[in-house]
């Protein structure tokens, strides 16, 4: 097959790949199946295994699969991110630099940033933080469809079917576009201005690509890095015919990541290499192929120059042993900064979590990916910003002004990739207290203005009710006293699903509120 | 290097789109410090047809105003009940697309808690109305605490509906639009679920239950589960209500009382509170409906804000006295 052929084929497996995530994506609902698990990108990802593993230190078996990925990235070289990865899918279809005249000439130490990030997550890891997965592209990329893209196209689409639905001519194109979408974006989910945070990292990465085709991919991603140490001496290697070769350079000018060194006579580094298959497609002499090499690992040192592609890379391009010793070094200590400075801050506000989570566990293996965010149904999970702290960066917390905790639904443990969030039954989750309400008697309205209400009352769901109504006298305005039913917790029966809150008429902050268990900043009743 | 127009353009809108988006993300309000419902748009819409309740007046000197039916079988309970009225083809003609408006206002209950209406009478609606050539029979309510799709499924509606050859409907946020109340004494305008207005017929099939803020709700309440907004809602009630009934007007209400709920807890789990009635009431009159079905917690209409309120609007009759009622044992 010709290398045309080859890189239509890749073509075909990047759309493919990056559909499937999209399935998977907007197939992860609450009551929704898919064909393949929901979770699947997270479970061939090594970098998110092996971190949620060490971190919670616990063996996660779905998470293994990533093991996979890095046999494939041993025998093929790195077609991960040259072939699966929709992140670099997404990179490959935005090539802004072509906007601009002339190259950049970008330092090659820029390339150390990748290896330090992906040490610091391992480091950090071990310590027990799981801060800087975030830099992870899969969580990158999920966590922004489920808190920005999906909510924000959601509220567009809505706004857009009620002006049309007003329309009497377009009610037919607004009843069939409102039924379509229903299924597919989350509509009923509010957009969360603070997740606009989210898109400062997405942004980043694909601005990146004014500079160079797929910046993010060989100066920063840390799953490259990873997957790149593993495919140093692939199988399937890139060689040079020396015979052959007219040493045009035009294979070092096309190749996205930068592999192809012209100083050595066009030999690739396989750890950079995406098994992309430009070089060998645009080489006008066909000196250029993809062979299988026996297996062997060359000997450092002494090592006859047969063939320039069996090189082993001590060019500039990556680390040499010192460097790697020395970021190795850098990256523990932003793990160490990471890991035990947000500990000794004072946390402003204890966030509320999903049910069955315990607190100190929880930032040790949530991943940040946004999962339960997209499934939740009422879109009360949300990705916290700064007012738990740092190291609760982009981790669900409930906000039930947004959306309570519905009664019927256990959904978010059940597609937690890394059990951060317990799979509990929804027996079990009706029995699991997340936080306690407390009644703000200033701004109730029968408490403060003696007009009837009892919404938290009607609405919850618990047996029996965690409130009760008592008749409590209050002065008229006009001289007489009138008693008026007010609202009481009943503190043991409160789950903290927040539907009270929810649904509280009174406008702004509510006026029974939900707290997290144990919550300092408790000063009502 | 150079590139194409083509390329140039296409680049641009790329990379202009991106950030497009991420300014207007910064200058968009948030959505997200409101209660559930959501803004609604401010002009107000107007039906372009008016609300198409004809309902023809008693055709047969036999045909009840009210009637009441007792028994063991839902089913045939709403037969019974229906036919005493002068039959379903009075109310449902040949080619009429259908509401039928069940109270689904909680998942969280199953229907021996009477809390939602009873599965089989809804049912046995849907039913009769697909048997007098309805074009199309939708059931649909606004759950108040739960998702629509889950109340649809443990109010046990959904089958008994599916069933009977009708559709469930999830009510679309999109189809509740401002609507004006000309009559309106407290509220001149709410949003009001269009569709409802445009169909042909609206059959109401509330449960009734005691209720802590309204004193029962029956016919005349069940019909917030068509309305937005429904905390503010609550402010003077009784002649809301009435409002809401002066604008929304159901050809036949059908009131479920095959289990009462006698404590003040509309939504309480408690089965001790749930008193076996076994009586279906149905008439044209809504006011009369729930009037009767006060008598059966012990009550008389005047006792009830509603529907005293929609009384005096003309909406109609509450004194008991003045009708023809015809009970029937099944």
């Amino acid at each position: 097959m010709s290398f045309k052929a080859w890189r239509r084929l890749r073509r075909a497996v990047q759309i493919l790949a990056l559909v499937l995530f999209l399935y998977l994506l907007l197939g992860t609902t609450k009551g929704g199946s898919t064909l393949l698990p929901h979770d699947l990108f997270f479970r061939l990802d090594p970098l998110v295994g092996i971190s949620a593993m060490l971190a919670g230190r616990e063996w996660i078996a779905p998470l293994a699969l990533g093991a996979s990925t890095l046999l494939l990235v041993f025998f093929l070289g790195n077609v991960w991110c040259g072939w699966l990865c929709p992140m670099g899918t997404l990179l490959d279809w935005t090539p802004f630099y072509r906007l601009r005249r002339g190259r950049s000439e970008v330092s090659p130490s820029w390339g150390n940033v990748k290896y330090l990030f992906l040490f610091t997550i391992l480091v950090a890891g071990a310590l027990g933080s799981l801060i800087p997965l975030v830099l992870d592209p899969i969580t990158i990329l999920f966590r922004t469809f489920a808190g920005v893209v999906l909510p924000v196209l959601g509220s567009l689409t809505t706004a857009v079917n009620s002006a049309l639905y007003r329309v009497e001519l377009f009610q037919p194109v607004a009843e069939w576009s409102d039924n379509l979408l229903r299924g597919i974006l989350p509509l009923n989910q509010a957009f969360v201005l603070q997740n606009l945070s989210i898109l400062i990292v997405i942004i980043g990465v694909f601005t990146l690509n004014l500079v160079q085709p797929r910046f993010w991919c060989r100066y920063l991603c840390p799953l490259g890095a990873f997957l790149g140490l593993a495919a140093r001496y692939p199988l399937l290697r890139y060689r040079v015919s020396g015979g052959d070769c007219i040493a045009c350079g035009d294979c070092a000018d096309v190749c996205p990541a930068g592999a192809i060194d012209s100083r050595r006579e066009y030999a690739a580094n396989s750890s950079r290499c995406n098994v992309c298959l430009a070089c060998a497609q645009m080489c006008p002499t066909g000196a250029i192929s993809f062979k299988w090499h026996r297996f062997h690992i060359p000997r450092i040192g002494r090592f006859p120059l047969r063939w320039a592609g069996d090189l082993l890379d001590k060019n500039r391009y990556d680390p040499s042993r010192r460097r790697a010793l020395g970021l190795f070094g850098a990256a523990a200590v932003c793990a160490l900064l990471l890991r035990y400075i947000p500990d000794i801050s004072k946390r402003p506000r204890l966030p509320i979590r999903p049910p069955g989570v315990i607190e100190g566990e929880f930032l040790d293996k949530c991943i940040r990916c946004g999962e339960c965010v997209k499934v939740c149904p009422t879109g009360g999970l949300q990705p916290s910003f700064l007012s738990a702290g740092l190291e609760s960066l982009w981790t669900p917390e409930l906000i039930p002004r947004i959306g309570y905790c519905d009664y019927s639904c256990n959904a978010c443990g059940a597609v937690c990739p890394s059990r951060a969030i317990p799979s509990l039954s929804l027996e079990e989750k009706r029995n699991t207290s997340i936080g306690k309400a407390h009644i703000d008697e200033e701004r109730c309205l029968p408490w403060s203005q003696g007009t009837d209400c009892m919404t938290c009352w009607e609405l919850c769901p618990v047996p029996g009710g965690a409130i009760r109504l008592r008749r409590h006298g209050s002065e008229g305005g006009s001289g007489g006293s009138s008693s008026v039913l007010c609202p009481q917790m009943i503190e043991e029966r409160c789950i903290g699903c927040g539907i009270c809150e929810n649904r509280c008429p009174v406008e702004g902050e509510a006026a029974i509120r939900v707290y997290a268990a144990g919550d300092e900043g408790v000063e009502l009743v | 290097m150079d590139i194409s127009r083509r390329e140039f353009i296409r680049q641009a809108l790329l990379l202009g789109s991106l950030g497009f988006s991420a300014s207007a993300l910064f200058s968009s309000t948030a959505c997200g410090d409101k209660p559930a419902s959501k803004p609604i748009p401010a002009s107000t819409f107007t039906p372009t047809s008016a609300p198409s309740y004809t309902v023809e007046p008693t055709p047969t000197a036999e045909a009840a105003y009210l009637s009441v039916a007792r028994g063991q079988s839902p089913t045939a309970m709403v037969q019974a009940a229906v036919d005493a009225l002068g039959g379903i083809g009075r109310f449902v003609k040949p080619g009429d697309d259908v509401i039928v408006k069940p109270n689904m206002g909680t998942a969280y209950r199953t229907f021996e808690q009477a809390t939602t209406t009873n599965p089989e009478v809804v049912a046995a609606l849907v039913a009769l109305c697909l048997s007098s050539g309805a074009r199309r029979v939708r059931v649909m309510d606004y759950t108040c605490s739960g998702l629509q799709e889950d109340a649809h499924t443990h109010s046990g509606i959904a089958a008994a509906v599916l069933d009977a050859g009708g559709d469930m409907e999830v009510m679309s946020l999109m189809k509740f639009q401002k609507t004006s109340i000309p009559q309106g004494c407290d509220i001149t305008v709410w949003p009001v679920y269009t569709d409802v207005l445009q169909a042909d017929v609206l059959i109401n099939v509330p449960i009734a239950k005691k209720h802590e803020l309204a004193v029962l709700t029956l016919g005349m309440k069940n019909l917030m589960g068509l309305i937005l907004d429904r905390h503010s809602f609550h402010e003077n009630l009784g002649q809301r209500i009435a409002d809401l009934n002066s604008l929304v007007r159901p050809n036949l209400t059908v009131i479920d009382a095959v289990r009462i709920r006698t404590s003040r807890h509309p939504f309480s789990d408690d089965l001790g509170e749930v008193e076996l009635m076994n009586t279906i009431i149905a008439s044209a009159d809504i006011v009369a409906a729930d009037s009767y079905a006060a008598t059966l917690f012990g009550m008389t209409g005047a006792d009830v804000p509603a529907i005293v309120a929609g009384s005096d609007m003309g909406l109609g009759i509450m004194n008991l006295d003045s009708i023809r009622i015809q009970e029937i044992e099944v």
